[in-house]
């Protein structure tokens, strides 16, 4: 017989967080510092500071039983984080956020994770990469990117959208703005354009053997690199990445309250989507709980909850994870589930594994960066320049 | 330049599944003789569809001899239909027209083939006779180079770029998701439509520097 009294998500007692978290500490510590204190105060300060806000983060995660509450607060963090020490990163390698022809042929150019789909058929096909980056060496290489995307993709599958990508903070924190949305109707069938630009930019890819998406879309260039404006086409594809930037991932996250960029147009994403299912985690709702409110309809980021998913007790192929559907179900129909298990099941112990395994990721990715970040930030206080 | 035809045939190809598989697949797999038939239907199907894009390339070529190498300034004229072709890809692609392929007429016809196993064959050579935009694109594409074994090759290239998408026809399970097929390769053609008109201005821009 079943009852209804587990509503709206319940944290862990207190006793168990302690706990849980002790072991999340023991790992963070462990990784964040590499095994050794560092001796520059500062670097010493970035390493305190971050390995405390991990971890109250986490036990606030397992304390209260809300999950997208607190990884929007460490996801975007991490996001401006980056901005912070790669645009500093960069004016201190280069004098520059732009790019010259020359860095591009030495293959200094740092490698992201959204470049990766466009370099699978090419790799297959040609045995080679085509990005102007370092295989194993200096900042962001090839080869760790790619290891750290298998892994993420294995245990998170699109969850990798909303608990390790560095760029998708930016449209979650600024979709977090306003209180309600000015544009509230979208057309649901903008779901499918990244799957439409990862198809061109695959195609093309392929075709030109070069990154075409970093070439003339990604909107991130904005904040991170770019290359110098030499010609009329380098000139074009400029103000495409910068209107893409500024609309999809500022303007419109503001206005929808969706995160647009991630949503309806990172191939990267569509990309992720498919890996849903071969991951072994998904969430699922409870159709004897669900009392149809379609709340989660309304406040699923991404758009990957319709009446029609809802009808199935499962969300789409795009779902990110993020876990604000579950938030936000007042009658806690809603939740992280083990594929071929029961639902509702252990919920409590399917929503901590899979806690585990996104926050792990998070963390231990994102701590490098946020170290670095801080680290710049004491620089502007005691020096009055982030860079050296 | 060799892989173009390719490229537009695999952009394209999804939008061609989509429009044209809820007309063949009755044809094709009416008569529930497994997977194996399945797929002498489609092998048929590509082979009447591979006559008519050769056809087509054929055309292209006698097209860039009749007209385009007696005009002053082919670049011209290349990119205003570059331009005008693209345009109405992404009008296609935006306002959601229905496209205007051949093969939607196989119904009518398949009622006078006598020989039923030529009905996938026509039907092949029918979705080879297609007037929508990414086929005239196709065309002006395969016009431009002037020879008549670019323009069969181009063809060629974009046979097989769209023919990649029908070969899980005969498994009819895995068509379950046509129309989120349809509107992605639409979306897909809209952004094709999108580098084309990037590619026509720039041939324009030359063009009338040339002049």
């Amino acid at each position: 017989m079943r009852t209804d009294t587990h509503q709206a998500p319940q944290g862990e007692g207190r006793g168990r967080t302690i706990i849980l978290t002790a072991i999340m500490a023991v790992i963070t510590a462990f990784m964040f510092s590499g095994g050794k204190i560092p001796q520059d105060p500062k670097e010493a300060i970035a390493l305190i500071l971050t390995f405390l806000f991990a971890n109250v983060l986490f036990f606030l995660l397992i304390y209260t039983g809300k999950t997208d509450r607190y990884r929007a607060v460490f996801f975007s963090t991490f996001a401006v984080m980056l901005i912070i020490s790669f645009i500093s990163h960069m004016f201190e390698a280069r004098g520059s956020m732009s790019l010259s022809e020359a860095k591009i042929f030495q293959c200094e150019v740092p490698f992201c994770h959204l470049v990766i789909p466009m370099t699978l058929v090419p790799m297959a096909l040609t045995r080679t990469i085509i990005f102007p980056g370092s295989l194993i060496e200096g900042y962001a290489a090839i080869a760790s990117m790619f290891v750290i995307w298998i892994g993420a993709t294995l245990a998170l599958g699109r969850g990798f959208c909303s608990w390790v990508c560095f760029y998708g903070g930016l449209d979650d924190g600024f979709s977090r703005i306003l209180k309600r949305p000015v544009i509230k109707k979208i057309n649901p069938k903008w779901i499918y354009l990244p799957f439409a630009v990862l198809l061109f930019v695959v195609l093309t890819a392929a075709a030109y053997l070069s990154p075409t998406y970093c070439s003339w879309f990604c909107p991130f260039k904005a904040v991170t690199e770019f290359e110098a404006v030499t010609s009329t086409k380098i000139l074009i594809q400029t103000i495409i990445f910068v209107s893409l930037f500024v609309g999809l991932v500022i303007v419109l996250p503001i206005l929808t309250k969706r995160r647009t960029q991630c949503a309806f147009l990172c191939p990267f994403g569509a990309m992720q989507s498919l890996t849903n299912k071969i991951n072994v985690f998904d969430v699922r709702i409870d159709k004897e709980k669900c009392v149809k409110c379609k709340r989660c309809i309304q406040v699923c980021p991404t758009l990957s909850i319709n009446e029609e998913s809802l009808e199935e007790g499962r969300t789409r192929i795009t779902c990110m994870k993020c876990g604000k559907c579950i938030d936000n179900c007042p009658k806690g129909a809603i939740s992280y589930h083990i594929k071929g298990t029961d639902i509702p099941g252990k919920r409590d112990t399917y929503r901590l594994l899979f806690l585990f395994a996104a926050f792990l990721f998070l963390a231990i990715f994102s701590s490098h960066t946020i170290q670095s970040g801080i680290i710049r930030i004491l620089k502007l206080i005691t020096t009055g320049s982030m860079i050296s | 330049m060799h892989m173009q035809g390719f490229f537009l045939g695999l952009s394209n190809g999804l939008t061609c599944l989509a429009y044209c598989t809820p007309v063949l697949v009755p044809f094709m797999l009416g008569e529930g003789r497994g997977v194996a038939h399945n797929f002498v239907a489609l092998m048929q199907f590509l082979a009447g569809r591979l006559a008519g894009y050769l056809a087509f390339g054929f055309a292209a070529w006698l097209f860039n001899v009749a007209v385009l190498g007696r005009m002053g300034s082919k670049g011209l004229f290349i990119g205003i239909l570059y331009v005008i072709f693209s345009s109405l890809m992404i009008a296609y692609a935006i306002f959601g027209r229905e496209i205007p392929c051949a093969v939607r007429s196989i119904d009518r016809i398949a009622g006078k083939i006598r020989i039923p196993l030529l009905i996938p064959a026509a039907a092949g050579i029918l979705s080879g006779v297609a007037f929508c935009p990414p086929f005239l694109l196709a065309m002006t594409d395969a016009a431009s180079e002037g020879s008549l074994s670019y323009s069969l090759f181009f063809f060629f290239m974009f046979f097989i770029g769209t023919s990649i998408f029908f070969i899980p026809i005969p498994f009819v399970g895995a068509l379950r998701r046509l129309t989120a097929l349809r509107i992605i390769g639409k979306m897909a053609a809209g952004i094709v439509g999108l580098y084309y008109l990037y590619a026509g201005i720039i041939t324009l821009i030359a063009g009338v520097k040339g002049i």
